[in-house]
């Protein structure tokens, strides 16, 4: 276990990272010094001033007002997907240092509630949502139009998210043992802590870090640079 | 329409509005034969321009464009 | 097909590559949401024209030419050459498309199919494979301006006709259609017709308006065809023409595209900004009303009318108003379709289709939306801005037995205006 942890939960990480990090700013440097097109692409009604703009695009990014009253279920799926996702990677910095003032407000016991709740939702949430994308890839025109990149990101994130479910329901390991792991990736001296070498959550633990590598690994080279893109796209909708 | 000439085709462009009855021209002239003809009536005025200019360019033949009656008789050779 | 010209093919991408383009291509999740946004998939359910599959075709050669992962494992995006196949799928895709983007204003992301498509057919054309009708119209046009002394007594001709119309409407004896008219403050820009001279022609003299009439139409079938080259050339007949009588407008007969491309497109494309406004006709006809320059008589149509937001002069064109303005100045009982306005659909009469007679019956089926929509307002009459869905919704006026006339909306002004002239009664189209 030691020697897959050490490869996923350490190495990987740090290659994830890296690749994320220099991928996406390579993408988007791309992007910002390809020469934007002299048509206005935009439709009407636009906003007036530039703050109106910016307002609309954030509106049309965050909450996507006109995709929600064309198909209902597929957009509260999506949403709760994304806000769930947001959620879970704020209770990751947990990882990154405790999140005192929340502690001291709710106690020790309240804070271990709190997370289980909120961990869990999103766990919920977003494995729901994968499986919704998953079950609507499988017919008819949305069958006809994925392609196998569409498959491999829901495999990915379907792992990553089953594997954190089973660390949040079933594993025993708190959130303070994984702290010192990740703390001593911070600092570029990798330990993995014996109480996560001698848990079988340690399987998990690997699993969930194996998916969450290959997906930002793979992130930069595919549809998910939306997750920067829609802001720029959505603005060209009101020039 | 001095000398009555018996086209391959003819077309009934009346009250279509322009660009239609060039439009309706250009998609019938498949259906003459090389060195056929089209008679053409049309009630647009602006067809007196557009069907001699579709012919031009697209290598055809307007053999005579006349106002007849308020009308515009055309007859269109297919060149090739 | 040749590796070669496969790659000139791909090349084509390459030079109309921009911004926004890239990012459509690259960010498009294929979530499918715009599918119920086509009016052409809603009708037919056919997946070649669902939006995000027709983007998806240019996005295959993207793949497979411009980025290292679809060079190595083509299989994950299946990506493709633009071989014979690939060209014929495209060529269905993109010249079916009216450019309404009704599936940009539902996306999650706005990605705009329509300007995916525009590349697509610089592809085909570059291939050889345009629309040959849309090739032949566009060529005709730029025929008619290459060898304008050709045509330029004609053309005239066909005025002077219109002319006498205008004197027997208005009364006045004097009454004229200007033809290059230096310094007047209006050049307006009708189409070949009659029908959309003669109207105008009244409402300017009842306006008593400095204006001059174009000797070129608005009408840009270069811009169906999709080649931008031409598509520019068959605007500066009459953008130069504006620049040369010095006039301060240029104003766009109700027609969409027209309007859009001299609006929106002209100045990207000549790199060179306009010393005049850009105007659609009925901005100007509502401001007449407004400030008193016309009158109509307010009950001049008591049968109910509705209006059709045509998709390059509303969504894509921005005006919604006005129109509704001026039927609502001289109809007793206006009632607005729904969905209206920037979520209209599309008629399905755009982007040349009804140019093209291989697609009359495809496109009239695209149109049962529409016709439904119709209905639903029990409407008598149907008013809309533009030549192509004008022709559309006679098309399925017939088809569908809706018993609607459907009418521009200067036909209703000129029957609403109060004219001296004795045949007050004459409409413009008879």
């Amino acid at each position: 276990m030691e020697t897959f942890l050490y490869i996923t939960a350490v190495y990987g990480v740090y290659l994830g990272i890296g690749v994320f990090v220099i991928g996406m700013a390579w993408r988007t440097y791309q992007w910002a010094t390809t020469p934007k097109s002299p048509v206005r692409l935009g439709m009407f009604p636009k906003p007036k001033t530039g703050a109106a703009r910016v307002l609309k695009m954030l509106k049309d990014t965050l909450i996507a007002p006109q995709s929600a009253r064309i198909e209902p279920l597929m957009w509260a799926f999506a949403f709760a997907f994304h806000v769930a996702a947001l959620g879970a990677f704020v209770g990751h910095g947990r990882l990154i240092h405790e999140f005192t003032p929340l502690v001291n407000w709710l106690g020790e016991d309240g804070m271990a509630t709190f997370a289980a709740w909120s961990g869990g939702t999103a766990g919920i949430l977003m494995l729901a949502a994968v499986v919704f994308w998953i079950a609507r890839r499988t017919f008819g025109p949305f069958k006809q139009l994925s392609v196998p990149e569409d498959y491999l990101l829901l495999a990915l994130l379907f792992g990553v998210i089953i594997m954190g479910d089973h660390m949040r329901f079933v594993g025993t390991i708190h959130a303070a043992t994984y702290r010192e792991w990740f703390q001593s990736l911070l600092v570029f001296k990798p330990e993995i802590p014996d109480d996560i070498l001698r848990s079988t959550t340690g399987w998990s633990l690997g699993a969930h870090m194996l998916f969450t590598d290959l997906f930002l690994i793979y992130f930069p080279f595919s549809k998910l640079v939306h997750a920067i893109g829609a802001f720029s796209a959505n603005l060209v909708r009101s020039e | 329409m001095s000398e009555e000439m018996k086209a391959d085709l003819d077309l009934d462009l009346k009250g279509l509005l322009c660009p239609m009855p060039m439009v309706k021209v250009s998609q019938n002239i498949a259906s003459v034969p090389v060195g056929g003809t089209i008679r053409a009536v049309a009630t647009d005025p602006g067809s007196m321009a557009d069907i001699p200019a579709w012919a031009k360019s697209t290598g055809n033949e307007v053999i005579s464009a006349e106002k007849v009656d308020g009308e515009f008789v055309f007859m269109v050779k297919r060149l090739k | 097909m040749e590796t070669q010209q496969m790659t000139t093919l791909a090349g084509v991408l390459d030079k109309k590559m921009n911004r926004q383009l890239k990012q459509y291509l690259d960010i498009c999740a294929r979530c499918a949401i715009c599918k119920d946004a086509c009016h052409q998939y809603v009708a037919t359910q056919d997946f070649k024209y669902l939006p995000a599959r027709r983007a998806e075709l240019i996005r295959q050669i993207y793949k497979k030419y411009f980025t290292k992962t679809g060079e190595f494992v083509p299989a994950l995006y299946e990506a493709r050459d633009p071989d014979e196949n690939l060209l014929d799928e495209l060529y269905e895709s993109a010249y079916a498309c009216t450019g309404c983007r009704r599936c940009m204003y539902y996306c999650p992301f706005s990605i705009d199919t329509a300007w995916i498509l525009s590349v697509a057919k610089a592809i085909l054309i570059a291939a050889g494979k345009g629309n040959e009708m849309l090739g032949q119209l566009a060529d005709a046009a730029l025929f008619k301006s290459d060898n304008f002394e050709m045509f330029k007594d004609v053309i005239v001709d066909g005025f002077k006709d219109i002319e006498l119309q205008v004197k027997e409407l208005t009364g006045d004896p004097d009454a004229e259609i200007p033809v290059d008219k230096q310094g007047a403050d209006i050049l307006y820009v009708a189409l070949a017709g009659a029908h959309s001279i003669l109207p105008a022609a009244v409402i300017f003299h009842e306006a008593k308006a400095s204006w001059t009439l174009s000797y070129f139409e608005a009408a840009n079938y270069g811009y169906f065809f999709g080649d931008a080259v031409k598509a520019r050339q068959i605007a500066d007949r009459f953008m130069d023409e504006a620049k040369r009588l010095g006039v301060k407008e240029v104003v766009i007969t109700e027609c969409g595209h027209a309007y859009r491309v001299a609006e929106i497109f002209h100045e990207a494309w000549s790199g060179e900004k306009h010393s005049f406004k850009v105007r659609h006709i009925l901005e100007v006809i509502d401001e007449y009303i407004t400030d008193g320059r016309i009158t109509v008589r307010p009950d001049a149509i008591t049968e109910p009318v509705t209006y059709h937001d045509p998709c390059q002069v509303g969504r894509n064109g921005g005006i919604f108003e006005q129109p509704r303005n001026i039927v609502c100045a001289l109809a007793s009982d206006f009632r607005d379709m729904t969905p209206n306005r920037e979520q209209q659909w599309c008629c399905g009469g755009g982007g040349g289709l009804v140019a093209i007679s291989e697609m009359d019956e495809f496109r009239l089926k695209s149109g049962t939306i529409k016709a439904e929509q119709i209905k639903a307002t029990g409407a008598r009459i149907i008013a809309s801005p533009c030549e192509n869905c004008r022709l559309q919704m006679e098309g399925l006026n017939d088809s569908m037995e809706l018993g609607i006339e459907v009418k521009a909306i200067m036909d209703l002004v000129l029957e609403a205006m109060p004219l001296a002239g004795s045949s007050a009664k004459v409409t413009p189209t008879d």
